[in-house]
């Protein structure tokens, strides 16, 4: 503790490069927050797939899946509950303001209770036929509380009456989930079912469906593959696992990019803590030879030196992660609508990741200032020789 | 005439003492390099991407897809439509006095990334008769061309990078069994990444009944107006009509735009960590001149050359970290393949980038430096040298 005036007075000395230091100290930890705050999320997302659901598609085409498909399915053996998927895509007022309505059934809750929404939220989307759920963000985005109408055109999906206007009434605003980094819209699939042509009735986009022994979900995808492997409609079936594990968002390497991203932030700043350190106590020669020569030992000093470098580090990294938390939150604005990169997660495990790293930037900067300590001829420093 | 002299000499006397700080000046090098370096691997990736998809294809080619087509592979024109698109005015002619345009039926093909075994899917398109005729760049270069009306693909060369089950001699699973792969082809654009087919085989066995989009050769810059004008006057058709490397620019712009938010973000952040760094080293090196400085100011130098010339060693510093930078991610990415989901494409560091890249060095310098430069010029002769 006594230690600490004599920090804060070689920090005070030059006022400017402490604080210049810690700015750009702070800087590179936004950074480095960001970064590996993203690659939590990524790992959050795929630690929280569900083993024992499976998603099965269309194979060769978007054209729509026979819902006939989704009621086989159902009768499998070892499937539990299966759930039946529409995305409806549209756009509100101007074509550039893309969104997706998840048109659900009655099943979807109990295939996606992780969805966000309550029980009332649920019962809500379909006691009503026109009735959405908005989560948060989206309810934001678009200025929406419940009771209002949102109107969704649809150039992809005519209604019977040849239309491809569709309106909506907002019944319920949920929490948003790590799986939609842009929020999501649920509406009710009966609904959407029945507004369309009768040619139209009964495609769908997925059957999702959840097996009993989630050992078994792999085996039970092949099964449904292989059942309409020669149909009109082969299918395409995939664990939620394998899809969250190997999800690159649109085919990017994210893990790669952030880890290198963040290397390079955590090198400038080695660099500079490295370069503040060594010329301080270059500067300090003559004083850091009266403290040896009053009695401080070896290691006293190098405490000195560590705490000096590892103050401004590990105040900037504070500094820097609160800054990142709150990018964190405004993200999401800067993105073209829809478009959206999963929230950075600053869970602990991230802050504490950070701080060690922190420390781990100062003990490495004040290694060759401190060995230069140790070695230091005392006489030559005092006489201002050295 | 006497200031450029000035300037010219403070600086160089600058230049030829930079080694006795070496290492604080080797912060903003260190900085720059860092910056720069990441800063332009990661465009490298969003502008060849960029790059290749406004390529995609011939610029001379127009392109009907279903009215309100956003993603190319959704829209769907049905086989009667497709032939009056086809003999709509304003199409080239080819030599027998046939137009070139040519139905494409595009669907997506399950297959796995070569990386890391993720599930993705590879375009699939397909060429009628005109088909070749309409892509220029088209050739093949390895086995030989599909043989029309047969369960036969053909693949372009980099596909095999990326997706693992496209190499010639493999099997593709369609519905209507094993299609082998008979040649590899190339056009150096995104096409190099995708399997291609027979439209009138490809149609039955996807049991399709539309078409995806028309491609056709326009005759003239002027003709286009002419195309466009016949089928968008025809309601009966619904199609939007464009040139092809409009079309190619409206589909690629929100991910361009996507890509460069994070890109240019993250190299923002890392620029004001290199320049409150820069800001520091040249302060540093101002208070270590400062005997010197006074030195020249007695000698009769004005304050004006002595910031000049620390602004222009700032400078020199920063722009070599860029050049460092640039170079190292030059090495590494120029002319590499990369891949996005299954389309392939070539990682560019264009000489415009570099120039970015320089852009930035110096205005990471003139912000860092202005600050220490001002201190410098204002020192009188006496506190310079009081300054320890």
């Amino acid at each position: 503790m006594k230690y600490i005036p004599l920090v804060w007075a070689a920090l005070r000395r030059k006022p400017v490069r402490s604080a210049l230091t810690f700015l750009s100290v702070t800087v590179a930890f936004t950074l480095f927050g960001l970064m590996i705050g993203l690659n939590a999320t990524i790992e959050l997302v795929a630690q929280r797939a569900h083993a024992d659901r499976v998603w099965t598609f269309l194979r060769f085409d978007n054209s729509g899946l026979p819902i006939a498909v989704a009621k086989r399915i159902a009768t499998m053996p070892g499937v539990k509950d299966s759930t039946v998927m529409i995305y409806f895509p549209g756009y509100v007022g101007d074509p550039k303001n893309r969104v997706f309505v998840i048109m659900a059934d009655r099943e979807y809750e109990r295939v996606y209770p992780d969805q966000g929404l309550t029980q009332e939220q649920w019962q809500a989307v379909h006691k009503e036929r026109d009735a959405i759920v908005m989560s948060q963000k989206q309810a934001a985005l678009w200025h929406k509380k419940i009771g209002d109408n949102l109107t969704i055109i649809s150039p992809e999906t005519t209604r019977a009456d040849g239309t491809k206007t569709w309106t909506f009434k907002v019944v319920g605003i949920s929490e948003d989930i790590t799986q939609a980094p842009a929020g999501f819209i649920i509406g009710n699939y009966d609904y959407y079912d029945k507004s369309r042509p009768l040619t139209e009735q009964g495609k769908i986009n997925e059957v999702d469906f959840l097996v009993r022994d989630p050992a078994q979900a792999v085996s039970v995808g092949q099964q449904v593959d292989r059942l309409f492997a020669n149909s009109a409609s082969p299918t395409l079936s995939d664990t939620e696992v394998s899809a969250m594990s190997t999800n690159n968002f649109g085919g990017m390497d994210v893990k790669a990019i952030t880890r290198d991203v963040s290397l390079a932030g955590l090198l400038m700043m080695l660099f500079l803590t490295a370069t503040v350190i060594a010329q301080s106590v270059r500067e300090r020669r003559a004083e850091f030879a009266t403290l040896k020569t009053i009695g401080f030992s070896d290691s006293a000093l190098m405490a000195l030196v560590v705490v000096e470098a590892a103050l401004p580090c590990l105040v900037g990294a504070i500094s820097g992660m609160a800054m990142a938390a709150w990018l964190a939150q405004h993200l999401q604005a800067l993105m073209p609508p829809n478009f959206g990169l999963p929230a950075p997660t600053m869970s602990a495990s991230v802050i504490v990741w950070a701080l060690a790293s922190a420390c781990a930037v100062a003990l490495a900067s004040t290694a060759l200032p401190v060995l230069r300590l140790r070695r230091m001829d005392i006489a030559a420093a005092l006489s201002g020789r050295a | 005439m006497t200031m450029l002299r000035q300037i010219v000499i403070v600086s160089l006397l600058n230049f030829r003492n930079l080694r006795q700080r070496l290492w604080q000046s080797l912060v903003i090098v260190a900085g720059m390099t860092c910056v720069i370096g990441v800063l332009l691997s990661m465009l490298s990736m969003t502008e060849g991407m960029h790059q290749a998809q406004l390529n995609y294809g011939d610029p001379r080619n127009a392109i009907v897809v279903s009215r309100g087509t956003i993603f190319e592979i959704n829209s769907a024109i049905p086989r009667d439509k497709a032939r009056i698109i086809m003999s709509a005015p304003g199409i080239a002619r080819a030599q027998d006095g046939s137009p070139i345009a040519d139905p494409v039926v595009m669907v997506g093909v399950p297959t796995r990334m070569k990386k890391n075994g993720g599930r993705t899917w590879i375009t699939l398109r397909s060429f009628g008769e005109k088909g070749p005729m309409l892509q220029p760049k088209f050739h093949m270069v390895a086995g030989r061309m599909f043989r029309p009306g047969t369960h036969e693909l053909i693949v372009g060369n980099l596909a095999r990078f990326q997706v693992v089950g496209v190499a010639v001699g493999d099997k593709v699973s369609l519905p209507d069994g094993e299609w082998p792969i008979v040649g590899a082809f190339a056009t150096g654009d995104m096409m190099d990444g995708q399997l291609v087919g027979d439209t009138e085989t490809l149609m039955p066995s996807l049991r399709r009944k539309a078409y995806t989009t028309i491609q056709a050769r326009i005759a003239s810059p002027a003709a286009f107006a002419t195309f466009r004008g016949a089928l968008t006057s025809n309601p009966a058709l619904a199609v939007d009509v464009m040139r092809l490397p409009d079309w190619n620019a409206k589909s690629s712009a929100d991910f361009a735009k996507f890509m460069r938010v994070i890109v240019y973000g993250v190299g923002v952040i890392l620029a004001v960590g290199a320049l409150f760094a820069c800001f520091n080293t040249m302060y540093a090196a101002v208070e270590s001149r400062s005997r010197e400085i006074a030195t020249l100011r007695a000698l009769g130098y004005g304050g004006f050359a002595v910031a000049v010339s620390v602004v222009l060693e700032a400078a020199l510093l920063s722009v070599t970290g860029a050049l460092i930078g640039a170079s190292i991610a030059w090495a590494l990415y120029d002319g590499a393949l990369s891949g996005l989901g299954s389309d392939v494409f070539t990682l560019t560091i264009s000489p415009p980038m570099i120039g970015t890249a320089i852009l930035w060095a110096i205005a990471v310098a003139v912000l860092g430096g202005i600050a220490p430069s001002i201190r410098a010029a204002r020192w009188t002769v006496s506190e310079a040298l009081r300054v320890r």
